[in-house]
């Protein structure tokens, strides 16, 4: 009995920790807090907090009829001012010189080069890496994208500190005389210039360099592969070609030389990028928290992984990493070291990972939360009453992806009743709740100068009369439409509504089917789904964040939709630079988009958010931003 | 001699189980679809391969296995898939104490309660507390766990205000998760009690205890305690693999970040190398448990032989 | 001759000795227990809960009870218990039909494409019956039934006594059909445990040597393994695609499945009690005899091992369907039991728990299902204990 008094003393004290000035509810773990590897809100919450890039996006400028302040990315973040090029594809970032790590180290643009480089690097396989292969050659380095005569950087296998990635082996830098590879078979599509997905070289291969070191050329052969790699053996065997393989040696990596790529580092205070294209939204891009820098001496020391280790971590944002505990909190302190500390006001913040959206409310009721960041919609309107709902529409859309492959999905005017047969409003009313708005296009408003789709009102008979028209009169012959979810209860309610719909409106039969994130989204890659749920909020706040997901293939498309039109259209707002024929682009590829109904979207999010009085800065904004290092408490009026 | 012997058989049967369950569910995982490479958009082949090849999933299905399995026979359970800052080895050390600490109590919680109620019922057979021991115990039995835990936050969290609603750092925060998850075997104890003193007190010696001039409370304390403890503490092996799984639901409830809740959130997310080193600990921890209930109960009773 | 009398008759006697002792013997312990289990007031009350209990479960399609999947978000979300009466538009549907049909009877010989448009919609009608709105896709049985209710009560439904639930559903009617699969996963599951456990008990006890011992250190094996892992596992394994396909070829449904699974975990117990038990049994005198006639060893086993460790089979049993009701709302809680729309409830005990708030708790969404849930498995176990009392005194409490 002792013992299990012991036990039960040690084992609490061991997790005693008095709260944080300010705490709130992230709504899950966080995957990660390496900006390069992070996907996700959750996950940029506690980044922004702990790094900082060269721009933020902040909310700015004057609120709109709905409350809403505008975000905009601006220079009051490691860079103190930016200039753009009159053809808008050169930056030119001016750090400011007070930046400083959290050792007290300079963040110099010597970082920002080589952070931007490991975010680039394939084997840091960043999922965001496509953000900015706008930049000049970037997604060459970072898809191995390699042709003939490009230059080259080779690294050898002499790695200082085996199986971590940094420091790297010693590189040389040469440029590519051949590509070896197998003939035929796998052989390997060319960039289709899209940039999400592309492809790199994949499978056996060896490169020939040439290497033009001061006084004489060499020129040497090297494999990414094992030398005793049956593939590579049988290639050298068969190559017939001029070069000497004999001396073939094997090597970590031949990539694009990134000193080509268009990010470089002028001086120590100067950062310059380079663009593909004049990208109007790219500012808005760099404020984007997979950017920002992170500090190269403690990386290198302590690893990929151990790097972010409380302790060991080194930021430059206005928050440092005191103390983590998986699937409970993680404890943020000032960085007295940022360069804006005294305008910081926190002094200790709790980030708390509660999945459950009811106990999360329980325990902000309660006085444990300061905010939080998911209230259940049962509830909404309860709280909408409150002083402390704070909640705005912001930019992001859900609606139902249709497999445009499956009969008879694959007709549009079925695709169009099914949008025409859901009561958008009753599900908006009713189910979420929050003020949300039944959506008639993808794009949500709110956009600069944007003037959405539209596919069309609730409308049964019209429904009814398109479904006859495809062949289908009273749902008769049509088989049993089924919807995938990923499990959680606001999906299964609307998705029930959904069916409810359908089968009295149209008579359509519909079944249900859930499934768990992982296995959700490995379902949807595959194809194998009829109708399936979906969520997308806007990376930046430009269209193109929502349309370039439905090119042709594209990686986000997943609805085998296809149109070479609207892959045209796409393509082209991206050269364009008149901003309000860009606009008028976009518009009408949505227009597209809406007819043809590879999608259905449902209604448009609004944030919603339980704030205590005692917070203040705390603004509604289009993008639901709510960076921490902006908040303060009023230290008298203090509510429990 | 003997204790040893035994110590070493079982261990031998450890070994034999765990490699059973590691074998298993390796197989078994790789069947599932989604791997545990789908972030929440697409990956494209290159990144796919590169992060394949991290994890060592590009080898041969039986070199992944005997790479895994050499791992973890060197107590190495890689890192995490889905949590990437961490190894699973960090997760779970950081999860046991947390979930073992709502383990003890509840075990404490249980045994404590069962055994007086169980005792206050067998003494005063057939009385008014006797009855209402009783029924609360097959309450506690029957009713699921995660139902009185509702009940309980109702009452004591919004009406009452005693405990926080959820969190964990905090003696008042073990409290009510604690005894949500020792009630059922409160009940089971406090059966299990009161059969077997009331076995114990209908024997003869205890008549002659009595006849002896001992007190009451010295005959049910020390004669009548003794036979009640046997059956409890055969009792403990099953409840202590019913501690373990009924702490996935409240520290689910409760939001408490122990073992539980790492393991259901890596079976969900496909995070192969956390429930692998979650399985195994659990199996583990059973297996360690079990032996340890069967060597007290030789103690308790010399006349059970170890096997 | 008066041997040949006399030997019929000795024969008769034995026989009838045999029989008497037969007799004596099967009436006695059955009976006796029998006996028994009526003084146990707390058990019989608890018999006769359950026996009404079933019985509703089994009648509910035949209740005057209101629609448990039609939604009315609208005009019905999260009513608290109230006695407004309700009725379903069916007969008022019907009677539309009917004039329709009436009408195109009518004109059929004057206008012949009119009735051929006529004809059109109330096949169309038919299409989007109500019927198919208010229930799930219901067998032969259960669409039988709901006729026969429709014929009885017509369109009234008892009021939402119970409340409604966020999408505006009758929480009694919830209630009442998440009993079927509640209780037939407890019945089902159960008795895939018995056929498994019993055969493997006896088998592993009358072997005996290294078949019992490799046999039980299997079973020690499996009491290793954490099940909830393994359930996880199947139940994703099962939705896959490729295996969900073939499945549904076979008429096979995700549920069915999960009984089995469920029923799958809970053999082990069963299979050590009856391992013992025949282990005890199999150097009694009865069993040697049968040896002495020839009969094969399942034979033993099968027929005359197994029917004598019923008793105690039937007390584990009483213990286990409890057991596996709580175990299906434990899994239906972590959201991997049954899906929607099949209820059950722990699936509704699981959408209560998540409206319990401090500014509003919409208490009727898991005070009926819990006090249901919670009823039926209290009157298990106490019907559970009484069996066990009754059947066996020695085992009383263990």
């Amino acid at each position: 009995m002792f013992i299990a008094g012991f036990a039960v003393v040690w084992a609490v004290n061991l997790g005693t920790l008095p709260p944080a000035e300010f705490v709130f509810n992230n709504g899950t773990e966080v995957k990660t807090i390496d900006p390069a590897k992070a996907t996700g809100v959750p996950e940029g919450r506690v980044i922004n907090a702990l790094y900082e890039g060269l721009l933020r996006s902040v909310p700015d400028g004057e609120p709109d009829e709905l409350g809403r302040t505008p975000t905009k990315p601006k220079p009051v973040a490691m860079a103190d001012s930016y200039q753009v090029s009159d053809d808008g594809t050169v930056y030119t970032f001016h750090i400011r010189e007070d930046a400083k790590w959290s050792n007290g180290d300079s963040v110099t643009a010597i970082d920002f080069a080589w952070s931007w480089m490991r975010f680039l690097h394939p084997e840091t396989a960043s999922e965001y890496n496509y953000q900015l292969f706008y930049a000049k050659n970037a997604s060459k380095f970072a898809l191995v994208d390699l042709h003939e005569g490009d230059p080259v950087e080779v690294e050898m296998k002499d790695r200082p500190v085996a199986g971590q990635m940094f420091p790297r082996g010693t590189v040389r830098r040469g440029s590519l005389l051949a590509l070896i590879q197998p003939p035929a078979e796998d052989s390997h599509t060319q960039d289709d210039g899209h940039g999400h997905g592309g492809s790199g070289i994949s499978g056996t291969s060896i490169f020939v360099v040439e290497f033009d070191d001061e006084s004489e050329k060499t020129i040497q052969a090297f494999t990414t592969q094992s030398l005793d790699d049956e593939g590579i053996q049988a290639l050298v065997k068969s190559y017939q070609g001029m070069h000497d393989l004999s001396e073939l040696s094997s090597v970590e990596h031949v990539l694009f030389d990134f000193q080509h790529v268009g990010i470089k580092a002028l001086s120590t205070h100067e950062f310059e990028v380079t663009l593909n294209s004049p990208t109007p939204y790219f500012p808005e891009l760099v404020a984007f928290y997979p950017l920002h820098p992170v500090h190269r001496l403690s990386l290198e020391e302590h690893g990929d992984r151990e790097f972010t280790k409380p302790g060991k971590i080194v930021g430059n944002g206005p928050f440092l990493l005191k103390e983590r505990r998986i699937r409970d909190r993680l404890r943020l302190v000032k960085n007295e070291m940022y360069w804006n500390a005294p305008n910081v006001k926190l002094k200790s913040v709790d980030v708390l990972a509660i999945q459950s959206e009811t106990t999360s409310l329980n325990m902000y009721l309660n006085g444990q939360l300061d905010w939080d960041t998911k209230p259940p919609n049962t509830l909404i309107p309860l709280l909408k009453e409150r002083d402390d709902f704070v909640s705005t529409p912001f930019l992001a859309c859900y609606f139902y992806r249709v497999n445009t492959s499956k009969p008879p999905l694959d007709n549009p005017l079925v695709r169009k009743a099914l949008n025409m047969a859901i009561d958008k409003q009753t599900i908006v009313d009713s189910i979420v709740k929050g003020g949300q708005v039944p959506a008639r296009s993808f794009v949500p408003p709110g956009m600069n100068g944007y003037q959405s789709g539209y596919c069309g009102e609730y409308d049964v008979e019209q429904a009814k009369r398109l479904l006859a028209e495809a062949g289908y009169p009273n749902g008769k012959g049509l088989p049993t439409i089924e919807i995938l979810y990923n499990t959680a209860d606001s999906h299964r309610d609307i998705a029930e509504v959904i069916q409810q719909d359908w089968k009295k409106n149209l008579g359509v039969d519909v079944s249900l089917r859930n499934l768990e994130w992982g296995t959700f989204l490995d379902t949807l890659r595959v194809g194998d789904y009829m109708v399936s749920r979906s969520g997308w909020i806007g990376d930046y706040a430009d269209p193109n964040t929502f349309l370039d997901m439905f090119v042709t293939d594209g990686p986000n498309n997943q609805t085998k939709w296809s149109n070479s039109l609207y892959d045209e259209g796409i393509e082209k707002a991206k050269y364009e630079s008149d901003p309000v024929r860009r606009m008028a682009i976009f518009k009408e590829m949505e227009q597209t988009l809406m007819d043809e109904q590879p999608i259905i979207p449902i209604y448009f999010y609004v944030s919603l958010n339980m704030v205590n009085s005692r917070v203040k800065g705390f603004t509604a904004n289009l993008q639901d931003v709510h960076p921490l290092h902006l908040l303060s408490l009023d230290s008298e009026g203090a509510e429990p | 001699m003997q204790v040893l012997t035994f110590l070493f058989k079982r261990f031998g049967w450890m070994i034999i189980t765990v490699w059973i369950v590691f074998t298993v569910s390796f197989f078994l995982m790789r069947q599932i679809p989604g791997g545990p490479l789908n972030g929440e958009r697409v990956l494209s082949e290159a990144v796919r391969a590169r992060l394949e090849a991290r994890y060592n999933l590009d080898a041969p299905i039986s070199e992944q296995y005997f790479t895994h399995l050499w791992n973890t026979v060197r107590l190495d359970f890689g890192p995490s898939f889905k949590m990437q800052d961490f190894t699973v080895n960090e997760v779970l050390a950081q999860g046991f104490p947390v979930s073992a600490a709502l383990g003890i109590l509840g075990m404490v919680f249980a045994i404590t309660i069962g055994m007086t109620s169980g005792v206050v019922s067998a003494v005063r057979r057939n009385s008014v507390y006797d009855y209402s021991f009783m029924l609360l115990a097959t309450l506690g039995i029957a009713i699921p766990n995660f139902v009185l835990a509702a009940m309980l936050i109702v009452i004591f969290v919004f009406n009452l205000q005693m405990f926080p609603a959820a969190g964990w750092g905090d003696i008042s925060q073990i409290i009510l998760p604690a005894f949500c998850l020792g009630a059922p075997f409160a009940g089971y104890i406090a059966r299990l009690t009161r059969t077997g003193m009331l076995e114990v007190l209908g024997n003869d010696y205890i008549r002659t205890a009595y006849a002896k001039g001992l007190s009451p409370r010295t005959v049910v304390l020390k004669h009548g305690l003794r036979g009640a403890l046997l059956p409890v503490v055969s009792y403990l092996g099953p409840a202590i693999a019913g501690i373990l799984t009924g702490s996935l639901v409240l520290e689910r409830i409760f939001v408490i970040p122990g073992m539980g809740s790492h393991f259901i959130e890596a079976a969900i997310q496909r995070d192969y190398t956390l429930a692998m080193g979650a399985l195994l600990t659990y199996t583990v921890l059973l297996f360690v448990m079990n032996t340890l209930v069967d060597l007290a109960y030789s103690i308790i009773d010399p006349r059970v032989k170890l096997e | 001759m008066s041997i040949a009398d006399q030997q019929p008759s000795e024969l008769e006697r034995l026989t009838k000795i045999l029989r008497e002792a037969h007799d004596v013997q099967g009436v006695s312990l059955w009976a006796d227990a029998w006996k028994r289990l009526k003084r146990n007031r707390a058990a019989m009350c608890s018999l006769w809960i359950l026996s009404i209990i079933v019985l509703l479960a089994i009648l509910t399609p035949a209740l005057p009870l209101q629609s448990p999947i039609y939604q009315d978000v609208k005009n019905r979300e999260l009513l608290p218990p109230q006695w407004d009466s309700f009725e379903l538009d069916i007969s008022a549907y019907d009677e539309e039909t009917r004039r329709l049909e009436a009408e195109a009877l009518a004109i059929k010989a004057q206008d012949g494409e009119q009735y051929i448009k006529l004809l059109a919609l109330i096949t169309a009608r038919e299409q989007t019956h109500p019927i198919k709105l208010y229930w799930n896709d219901p067998g032969m049985i259960v669409t039988a039934m709901i006729e026969l209710r429709l014929a009885l009560f017509g369109d009234y439904c008892i009021p939402s006594i119970f409340g409604t639930d966020k999408l505006g559903r009758d929480v009694f009617s919830r209630v009442f059909w998440g009993s079927r699969v509640s209780l037939a996963c407890g019945f089902i599951a159960t008795f895939v445990s018995l056929m498994i456990g019993v055969s493997y008990g006896a088998i592993s006890g009358y072997m005996g040597g290294w078949v019992d011992n490799i046999m039980m250190r299997t079973v020690d094996v499996f009491y290793s393994i954490p099940f909830i892992f393994i359930v996880i596992f199947i139940m994703s394994f099962l939705s896959s695609p490729g295996i969900r396909e073939s499945l549904a070829e076979y008429e096979i449904d995700q549920i069915h499945v999960f009984f089995l699974l469920i029923g799958a975990i809970y053999w082990l117990t069963m299979a050590r009690v009856v391992r013992g038990q025949v282990i005890s049994l199999k150097n009694e005198q009865f069993i040697e005899a049968a040896r002495t006639i020839g009969a094969t060893r399942m034979q033993i086993v099968f027929r005359h091992l197994v029917p004598n460790v019923m008793g105690i089979v039937i007390v584990y049993l009483t213990l286990t369907i409890p057991a596996v009701i709580r175990f299906e709302a434990f899994l239906s809680f972590l959201g991997m039991g049954v899906n929607a729309p099949d209820i059950s409830w722990g699936l509704l005990v699981n959408e209560g728990v998540q409206v319990i708030t401090i500014i509003k708790s919409y208490w009727w969404m898991i005070a009926f299902s819990g006090l249901a849930l919670a009823m039926t498995l209290f009157a298990l176990n106490f019907l559970g204990d009484g069996v066990r009392d009754a059947l066996d005194p020695k085992l009383k409490n263990k």
